[in-house]
């Protein structure tokens, strides 16, 4: 059973498509990069993903559970990073991971110990009692990312994770994930137009104008498509309208 | 959906609507200068110190001041219900509404449980307005402050049900701005809030009409009367209907298959 | 289920209270020619009795058993049987009787002229006018001391208080009081006696047996300019020790100290009250409102305003009777 998988998904928003008959999946215990320029369709895809709203045509499926008939099953798979900020920032660290461990029926008890793990994983465990607003921008995506992992998921999304963060910064993030993953066997769904962000033992799609242009793994995208570098490889594949 | 995670979830977006309330203090101020300011200065230049004639529930003449408090204790709650929708609307651009909407628990149930702690954080306000209007002589009986207590519940929750709504149909924070000019301020001045019923059909029966169509008018009455241990059928019914009505329309508009998201998307 | 009761039991234990006592209430309505019945228990409206033309002063017998009426336009007093609650005869009483007075023994009427500056005494049995006194411009308010030996008249438009022998009827003196008096009263020791100024809004004190002016009480409504505030009717508390006060067009009525003079407290009331009475057990003070056609139940003891009921076109007097 795939961890993700989309079947022939379309959306449009008024006259406009925004999704054209989206298919692919990410295995269990995998990283797969989501590569697209802005406007490719990742956030919409992510919103379909995430049970925000349903897809005008096609299916997605969690673990098995279809998000349109059974959306608390395939939601409570899964852990969330938004691209926009999603702490109250008026609320210490340690007061938005309670919420968010409440809103996943977690007991107070193990709602406190995972947060000092998963904090201290991601080193910020020192920040618990801070506001979120005195936080750095790497402090508070790994803050979102702690938040995510509360309920323990097996799939892990992020959209574009790496915004407004330095260089430095985004490939200690990258890091962090990949080692996640890596150690858990959660699989991760990581929506970015960072081409550096991808390792050659991920999975890619790579998506454009609303379509999946390739998908497969990255160690095997230079040679198919007969290029030199990742960069020539989606330059070609997006080069298209 | 599991009671145990209901309840959890249930407290925690409780909590989370009492620490956010408590870290607004500006909020705080302003939201209780606002009906005191009211009372204080605005009641002054309008009062009748002649009396107003008998209203039900009041039994005799009473002062505009006695008047006008349950108006102001329902205008402390439709304020309160817009400024949570408005933070609605900014939780949704800033991305905290999608995650609550990503709780694995059904949508309704999550809209409700926010409405409802939005509106029983809002109520110890209510107490200290109608605590602090002792000082201007606007002393209900006592029992009056228990028996009103479950009218501000039920107005606070169709009010707030009408501001979900208004923040599941607008998507940008210009356009709820427009809704609190054109829709907040005429239900609140086209209401029985600041002026008795007959006083209104002497300035016109048009006006008299709205008012009385109008949903604030009911929920004023509502808390007027049970503050004064009475109780008006019409103006329950009116403001449950209005609920139920308020609150189905606003889960519509954030159903993932037919809310506006899914017509419009995200920017 | 929890909401209804919260809504319920408290709505029950409200229609429980309020006046216990059994006393039947009377007003006259100046402009409806009527006199109101008003159940004291139940602040409720009763029964009205057709009474004759601008009926305004009241009085009841000293059995209580009869309501004397005084019609203005008709220039006589009506006889009601209350028990019967119609008009069992009529007295004589000169023109334009405005108010009235019952003498402590039973027997005799002393009653405003208002158009011909006279007191009329009329005796109840021979339903005849037995003495005339003259008195200043315009008599109005009436009042007889608790032994029966004075009986006093203000003149409204002479400014004055007259103070008559009640055995001789021969004017014992006449006292300057404030512009435009309207009604006076004598304190329950008779030691006192308290006159009502309208024009002024004051009421003058005079000590009854050397006629020297021992206080004035001013009156003052926050918001209401000087002219609105005018006393009118006066009541006396059966200890002496508070004094309630009509202010007319300021819709109060006002709860003085009769020791230091001081207003207590203000009652907001209905639409210009003229007269106000107590009832038996001193518990509850009755207004009746000119303008806007009711009266207001005021609960002494808990200091507020129960309930202001409709009676009628014109309030003018109120008695308390069983």
């Amino acid at each position: 059973m795939n961890a993700l998988s989309l079947d022939s998904v379309s959306h449009s928003f008024k006259q406009r498509r925004v999704l054209d008959a989206v298919s692919f999946s990410v295995a269990q215990g995998r990283v797969c990069i989501l590569l697209g320029r802005n406007g490719a369709g990742k956030t919409t895809l992510f919103s379909l993903v995430t049970g925000l709203y349903h897809a005008r045509f096609g299916s997605v499926q969690v673990f098995g559970h279809a998000m349109r008939t059974d959306p608390a099953a395939a939601l409570a798979a899964m852990g969330v990073v938004f691209q926009q900020q999603t702490l109250d920032l008026d609320l210490t660290t340690a007061e938005n991971l309670r919420y968010h461990a409440a809103l996943h029926g977690l007991a107070a008890e193990v709602a406190e110990a995972r947060m000092r793990e998963e904090l201290g994983r991601l080193a910020v465990l020192d920040r618990l009692h801070d506001p979120v607003r005195s936080l750095s921008g790497g402090q508070r995506r790994r803050v979102e990312i702690a938040r995510a992992l509360m309920h323990r998921p097996r799939i892990l999304l992020l959209d574009e994770p790496t915004t407004g963060l330095d260089v430095p910064g985004r490939q200690a993030l990258a890091h962090h994930v990949h080692g996640l993953c890596r150690e858990r066997g959660i699989a991760a769904l990581w929506a970015t137009h960072f081409l550096e962000e991808v390792t050659p033992e991920d999975d890619v799609v790579v998506l454009h104008a609303g379509r999946v242009q390739w998908a497969g793994g990255a160690d095997r995208i230079e040679a198919e498509l007969g290029v030199a570098s990742m960069t020539d490889a989606f330059a070609k594949l997006t080069a298209a309208a | 959906m599991k009671r145990r995670h209901a309840l959890r979830a249930l407290n925690g977006i409780f909590h989370r609507e009492l620490l956010r309330t408590l870290r607004q203090r500006g909020r705080l101020v302003s939201a209780m200068v606002r009906p005191l300011v009211w009372l204080a200065i605005f009641a002054a230049g309008f009062r009748s110190v002649l009396g107003l004639s008998t209203t039900p529930p009041y039994q005799t003449y009473v002062l505009y001041e006695v008047y006008v408090v349950p108006g102001l204790a329902a205008m402390m709650l439709l304020f309160h219900a817009m400024a949570s929708s408005l933070a609605m609307v900014y939780d949704r651009e800033m991305g905290s509404m999608r995650l609550l909407l990503t709780a694995p628990l059904p949508r309704w149930y999550l809209l409700g449980a926010r409405l409802l702690a939005s509106v029983v954080v809002g109520l110890p306000l209510v107490y200290l307005f109608l605590v602090v209007a002792r000082y201007w002589d606007v002393r209900p009986p006592m029992l009056g402050y228990l028996a009103v207590l479950p009218a501000l519940v039920l107005s606070g929750l169709m009010l707030g049900a009408f501001g979900l709504l208004v923040s599941s149909l607008s998507t940008q924070m210009e356009n709820f701005a427009g809704v609190m000019n054109f829709v907040i301020f005429p239900m609140f001045f086209a209401s029985t809030a600041l002026y008795p019923l007959w006083r209104l059909a002497e300035a016109g029966p048009v006006l008299a009409t709205v008012a009385m169509l109008n949903p604030f008018s009911h929920a004023v009455e509502l808390i007027r009367f049970a503050l004064y241990l009475r109780f008006t059928p019409i103006s329950f019914l009116v403001v449950l209907a209005c609920l139920l009505v308020f609150f189905l329309a606003a889960v519509v508009g954030y159903d993932p298959g037919r809310g506006l998201w899914s017509r419009r998307g995200d920017q | 289920m929890q909401v209804l009761i919260v809504i319920v039991v408290p709505l029950l234990l409200s229609a429980l209270a309020g006046p216990a006592a059994a006393e039947t209430i009377y007003v006259s309505n100046e402009q409806d020619n009527t006199v109101a019945v008003i159940d004291g228990a139940t602040m409720t409206l009763s029964a009205t009795i057709d009474v004759g033309r601008r009926p305004r002063g009241l009085a009841l017998s000293a059995d209580k058993k009869i309501l004397f009426v005084a019609e203005g336009d008709g220039n006589r007093i009506d006889v009601v049987d209350l028990a019967k609650r119609q008009i069992v005869g009529q007295l004589p009483t000169g023109a334009d009787p405005e108010f009235f007075v019952v003498h402590p023994d039973g027997k005799r009427l002393f009653v405003a002229n208002e158009n011909d500056n006279l007191v009329s005494v009329v005796d109840i049995a021979a339903a005849q006018v037995i003495g005339t006194v003259d008195v200043g411009v315009e008599p109005e308010g009436m009042a007889v001391s608790p032994d029966g030996r004075y009986v006093a008249c203000t003149s409204e438009t002479s400014s004055m208080v007259h103070l008559i022998d009640a055995g001789s009827l021969e004017l014992v003196d006449n006292l300057l009081v404030d512009t435009r008096p309207r009604a006076a009263a004598f304190s329950p020791d008779g030691k006192r006696l308290w006159v009502s100024s309208e024009i002024r809004g004051t009421v003058t004190v005079f000590d009854t047996l050397t006629r020297a002016q021992t206080g004035k009480v001013q009156f003052e409504v926050q918001g209401i300019r000087r002219e609105g505030v005018q006393a009118v009717g006066i009541e006396m508390s059966r200890n002496g020790g508070t004094a309630y006060v009509a202010l007319g067009p300021a819709n109060r009525v006002a709860e003085v100290d009769t020791g230091t003079l001081a207003v207590r407290r203000l009652y907001l009331v209905g639409q210009r009250p003229w007269h106000v009475a107590l009832s038996d057990d001193q518990k509850h003070l009755i207004s009746a409102n000119g303008n806007s056609g009711d009266i207001s139940f005021i609960d002494l003891e808990n200091d507020e305003v129960l309930k202001s009921l409709p009676v009628g076109r014109g309030p003018w007097g109120v008695v308390v009777g069983p």
